[in-house]
């Protein structure tokens, strides 16, 4: 290429690119290898840790690296649901991943399925452990796998003491029923405009975690001691009944309240109790509008038991792949991340549990008020169970409880709903382990055979359609510009082979494995099941059509307003470079703070749409989060919000394009403002447009972030939902690859066949002259 | 173009003033987040400025976080991946949109199949793929996949707009003795000039708020790209939103100001005068 360009100056500046990309790529290289093999041993250490406590752990790091200094820490902080993922992809698929990994218990069962964490009762000795709380030791099928550094996690009634003065009380509600009495006695509408102001109790109280102290002060529990689930009782139908009465009989509580919701109002001082976990206390204790009270979740008096929150540990697990050097070492650290002084550190500065006896006997920590009304309610507590089983049966209990709330349940249907859920989605858990019938090896055979042909067709087209044709008559005009395109192609199609085939096909055979959780290193082909299994779900059906609906609505409006937008720009207009900029924000804006934003604003007692609608139209607040079609909405308003200014863009670019000689022409010529679009404007403005509007459609069809973010994960009870967003939650919480693997691509041929189609038709393959 | 009248002046700017309240208004309550006290994420009243407004947020994240490191880092990947993604949208695109090759249909048809593919998915795989590769935690393999992911939508692009051209420009370069490439380079890449404007911004667009590749490829605090740094501040239940909205505007300045800087080149236009007949 360098070589047709004769003019010096192009040559000059070419090289000076050249040299500064070369120089780029390597201190790029340099990066790759400073980072790679050191003489000091480097622990990798995963965690969860929020804000405050990843503080404490930095300082600790440091004066461990000050003490060793042959060894470096290197920590890396991940969201809860991202640690698991990010430590299960890079373990179970890859062999790596770091030498250490901290996080709540309720990992350990499906780790160690995944055979991706080492059991440690060889690597701690006895004398070591017996300062620990046993409920600090996480045990699975019999080993030790996890040392924990603190007991925390569990929910506890926080209470503001100043707005409980203020209508003369000085305690916090000590059973259920003052609870209610209390909570009355807190709500109010301060300044008469027939709005409530504060509110009694505020928690988040769609989700099961938040459900299950009160689901337990009536004697139940998620299940026996064999895993088997346990959600249809007596105690499920009045828990139910107790939270929807909160809500609708006592009006004590907002009738949409997530956690956020919670969280800011109680830390504003707009409400006097409210119920959430030890991680979340520090930030309430120095709120200037909380004067900060910890009490032990309220008695039921009804059947005399106190509600069991759910007691979880947080703590170490190693990766079982660890050569011998990294093994000592990384012990050491962990007994030092655990040690005395650390878990009295961690204690301190954020309030949490120690797991040793010996720091919890501490003057320091002994009459800390915060920990010893914590370490009360621990002791009413119930541990949360790690069996991978756990998550099935959350996954279970959140449609059905969120279904009862929503009112489309009573709470016996909700109960009986909840149990038969958990059964079905424990088996789905554990499928891949299916006997294999005459039916399936036939299948097995007649894929591979499949693949044999694939691939034998592949190479002759190959031979036949591509490098034939370049061989032949080398000196022609026909071949000459063909060999010119194809190295103008070339680079491109690189790039995009490197990274997508092999995606492609892993995706492509493991979906016609039966990869899952048991089954992650010891998968094996097994046929066409899983389409079986995606076919023969009436979600499938009932998810593709709202994804039709939502993609349809999304990318029409999106198209007009946006070509509507360009055209109106497409004149000289005073101020236009900040109009065009601030029609382009919401695309500039990251969506993941826009998408949250746009949530609040759609909540039905303090969010922006609502309140204008009511001072600008009188209108009453529309439920729009907590009603399935009106959430499914929402998710499309935002989308709608974020789509337009992309496509007013590419708009503009192509209205740039059609030169003004055809308007005046056309003008000349006596055409009205309707031909001149019809005739200039609309066919100059397709070939610019098409493949916009193309993967425009294949974008939001396939746009998981927008659904997920505004309603927080496909709530209310897991209606919220287009195909991938359904299939992300349905795979990835229950490790279903293969199944997985086979929706994703059959979505993805439904999408090759519909634009395929869709292009040929609009004619983008061709040109418009 | 007729001359707009007065009337439709009026119009089209109260037209423009709804549009562009309805787009600001959100990012609007961002900014009141960013710059109120505390870590609400939400507040019962509509005004924008809150009574008791700092820039805490904004300081602490420059002291406090690394803030201008990912910066430096996301400027450098994000930059790389704009002029590939230019460099080979352009050539790929003049390609397809001029030229017949074996191939030809193929390729046009693959980079659209590339895009049907929930990202979801590929996630494992390009994970699994880097890490044999060994280029988990390095820019280069950030860089691959960034371009990799907006080159459909650019060569596209660049096609369509390419054919909007006239192909007599062309020939009137060949018979000037100019090559095939020279024609390209010099008469035809500077009248495609809203087109890269567009692949630029797109790529750069797609590379720099980019978060879940970057999550599973950036293991080290160093390297982190702004997305990756700011997701520090965010978690389901701990969120501290006030860093959370302060450093996602901040990360929007540079993308409204490439977009400001750009859009001078948006204006086109083919001078149909030098070619007759």
């Amino acid at each position: 290429m360098l070589a047709h360009i004769t003019n010096q100056s192009d040559r000059y500046k070419k090289t000076g690119v050249l040299y500064r990309v070369l120089m780029f790529l390597v201190m790029m290289g340099f990066s790759t290898f400073s980072i790679a093999d050191e003489k000091p041993l480097t622990l990798h250490l995963w965690h969860q840790r929020p804000a405050p406590s990843r503080a404490v752990l930095n300082d600790l790091i440091l004066e461990y690296e000050q003490l060793h200094p042959d060894i470096k820490v290197e920590p890396l902080y991940k969201e809860n649901e991202e640690l698991r993922m990010g430590y299960q992809a890079a373990a179970a698929f890859t062999g790596g991943g770091p030498e250490i990994l901290y996080g709540p218990s309720d990992f350990t069962g499906a780790l160690d399925e995944m055979n991706i964490i080492k059991p440690l009762e060889n690597a701690f000795d006895t004398a070591f452990l017996k300062d620990f709380d046993p409920t600090g030791l996480t045990y699975y099928r019999d080993h030790l796998y996890q040392i924990g550094d603190e007991l925390g996690n569990h929910l506890a009634l926080v209470w503001n003491k100043r707005l409980f003065a203020d209508v003369g009380l000085d305690h916090a509600p000590e059973t259920l029923d003052e609870l209610i009495e209390y909570g009355q006695k807190l709500t109010l509408d301060l300044d008469g405009d027939g709005v409530i102001d504060q509110y009694g109790l505020v928690w988040n109280y769609t989700e099961p975690f938040f459900f299950m102290p009160f689901y337990s002060s009536y004697g139940g529990w998620v299940m026996d001691e064999n895993g088997n689930p346990t959600l249809d009782n007596e105690a499920a139908v009045k828990a139910f009944q107790f939270v929807v009465d909160l809500r609708d009989k006592y009006k004590i509580i907002p009738r949409e309240c997530d956690y956020d919701i919670a969280d800011s109002k109680f830390n504003s001082g707009r409400a006097a109790m409210l119920i959430n976990g030890a991680w979340a206390w520090a930030k309430y204790m120095e709120s200037p509008d909380v004067d900060f009270g910890l009490s032990v979740l309220p008695l039921n008096t009804e059947t005399g038991i106190y509600p069991a929150p759910m007691v979880a540990t947080k703590g170490y697990w190693l990766n079982p792949y660890l050569s011998d050097r990294a093994l000592t070492e990384s012990v050491n650290l962990v007994k030092f991340l655990t040690s005395p002084a650390a878990q009295l550190a961690f204690a301190q500065r954020t309030s949490i549990i120690p797991t040793r006896y010996s720091v919890r006997a501490l003057p320091e920590i002994k009459n800390d008020p915060v920990i010893a009304t914590s370490i009360r309610q621990v002791e009413y507590g119930r541990a949360m169970p790690v069996i991978p089983e756990m998550r099935a049966i959350w996954d279970a209990m959140r449609p059905a409880y969120q279904n009862v709330l929503g009112g489309g349940m009573t709470p016996a249907e909700g109960a009986a709903y909840m149990q038969k859920l958990a059964e079905q989605k424990i088996a789905e858990l554990y499928e891949g382990q299916e006997e294999s019938t005459i039916w399936t090896q036939i299948m097995v055979i007649a894929v591979y055979l499949g693949g044999i042909l694939l691939a034998l067709w592949a190479i002759v087209k190959l031979i036949t359609g591509f490098i034939r044709p370049l061989m032949n008559n080398p000196q022609g005009t026909v071949t000459q510009n063909a060999r010119f395109a194809v190295w103008m192609v070339a680079p491109a199609a690189i790039f995009l082979f490197g990274v997508v085939v092999f995606p492609f096909g892993y995706n492509l055979v493991i979906s016609l494995s039966n990869m899952g959780m048991t089954t992650v290193n010891s998968w094996k082909i097994i046929g066409f099941g899983q389409y079986g299994k995606v076919f023969s779900d009436p979600n499938f059906y009932h998810f593709l059509w709202r994804t039709i609906v939502w993609t349809v609505s999304n990318v029409t409006v999106h198209v007009f307003v946006g070509v509507c937008l360009a055209m109106l720009l497409n004149r000289p207009l005073w101020g236009k470079g900040i109009i065009r900029v601030l029609l382009v924000l919401p695309w500039a804006v990251p969506s993941y703070i826009t998408a949250l934003t746009w949530r609040g604003m759609f909540n039905t007692d303090s969010g922006a749409i609502n309140l204008i609608l009511r001072n600008l139209f009188g209108m009453q607040p529309i439920p729009w989060l907590t009603d399935a079609t009106n959430a499914f909405l929402a998710t499309i308003i935002t989308n709608i919000w974020l789509g337009i200014p992309f496509m007013m863009v590419i708009a503009l670019g192509g209205l740039q394009a059609i030169p003004k000689e055809l308007y005046e022409a056309a003008e000349i010529d006596g055409a009205s403002g309707w031909e001149q679009f019809k005739k200039i404007t609309l066919p100059l403005l397709k070939p610019v447009m098409l493949p916009a509007i193309t993967l425009g459609i294949v974008w939001t069809f396939n746009n998981i972030n927008v659904v997920w973010l505004v309603s927080n994960g496909g709530q209310p009870g897991d209606q919220t939902h287009i195909l991938v967003s359904f299939v992300y939650r349905a795979a990835f919480n229950l490790y279903r690859y293969g199944y997985a693997a086979a929706f994703s691509f059959v979505i993805f041929l439904m999408l090759a066949a519909f634009s395929i189609k869709f292009m040929k038709r609009g004619g983008a393959t061709g040109s418009a002259y | 173009m007729k001359r707009t009248t007065a009337m439709q002046y009026i119009l089209i700017y109260a037209l423009l003033f709804i549009f562009i309240a309805w787009s600001v208004y959100p990012i609007l309550r961002v900014i009141t987040i960013s710059i109120r006290p505390g870590d609400n994420l939400l507040n019962e009243s509509l005004a924008i400025i809150p009574d008791n407004w700092t820039f805490d947020n904004y300081i602490k994240l420059f002291t406090d976080h690394p803030f201008l490191r990912w910066m430096w880092n996301s400027i450098l990947v994000t930059g790389t991946v704009v002029v590939t993604g230019v460099a080979l949208a352009s050539t790929a695109g003049y390609a397809i949109s001029r030229y017949k090759f074996p191939g030809r249909e193929a390729s046009l048809l693959s980079l659209l199949v590339t895009q049907m593919f929930p990202a979801t998915m590929l996630l494992l795989p390009l994970f699994i793929m880097l890490a044999k590769l060994h280029l988990i935690n390095t820019y280069l393999g950030l860089i691959v996949i960034y371009t990799s992911t907006a080159l459909p939508f650019c060569v596209w692009q660049m096609k369509g707009y390419y054919d909007t051209i006239p192909y007599s420009l062309e020939e009137a370069a060949r018979i000037d003795g100019a090559s095939r490439f020279g024609a390209f380079y010099k008469v035809i890449l500077p009248i495609a000039t809203p087109a890269l404007v567009i692949t630029a911004l797109f790529s750069f667009m797609s590379a720099w708020t980019e978060y879940i590749v970057a999550a599973q490829v950036l293991q080290y605090q160093d390297m982190f790209t702004l997305p990756v740094g700011i997701k520090n501040f965010q978690a389901n239940m701990t969120t501290e939103w006030g860093l959370y909205a302060a450093s996602a505007l901040l990360v929007s300045i540079p993308a409204v100001a490439l977009f400001l800087f750009l859009t001078r080149y948006l204006v086109g236009g083919l001078t149909l005068g030098s070619v007759k007949g």
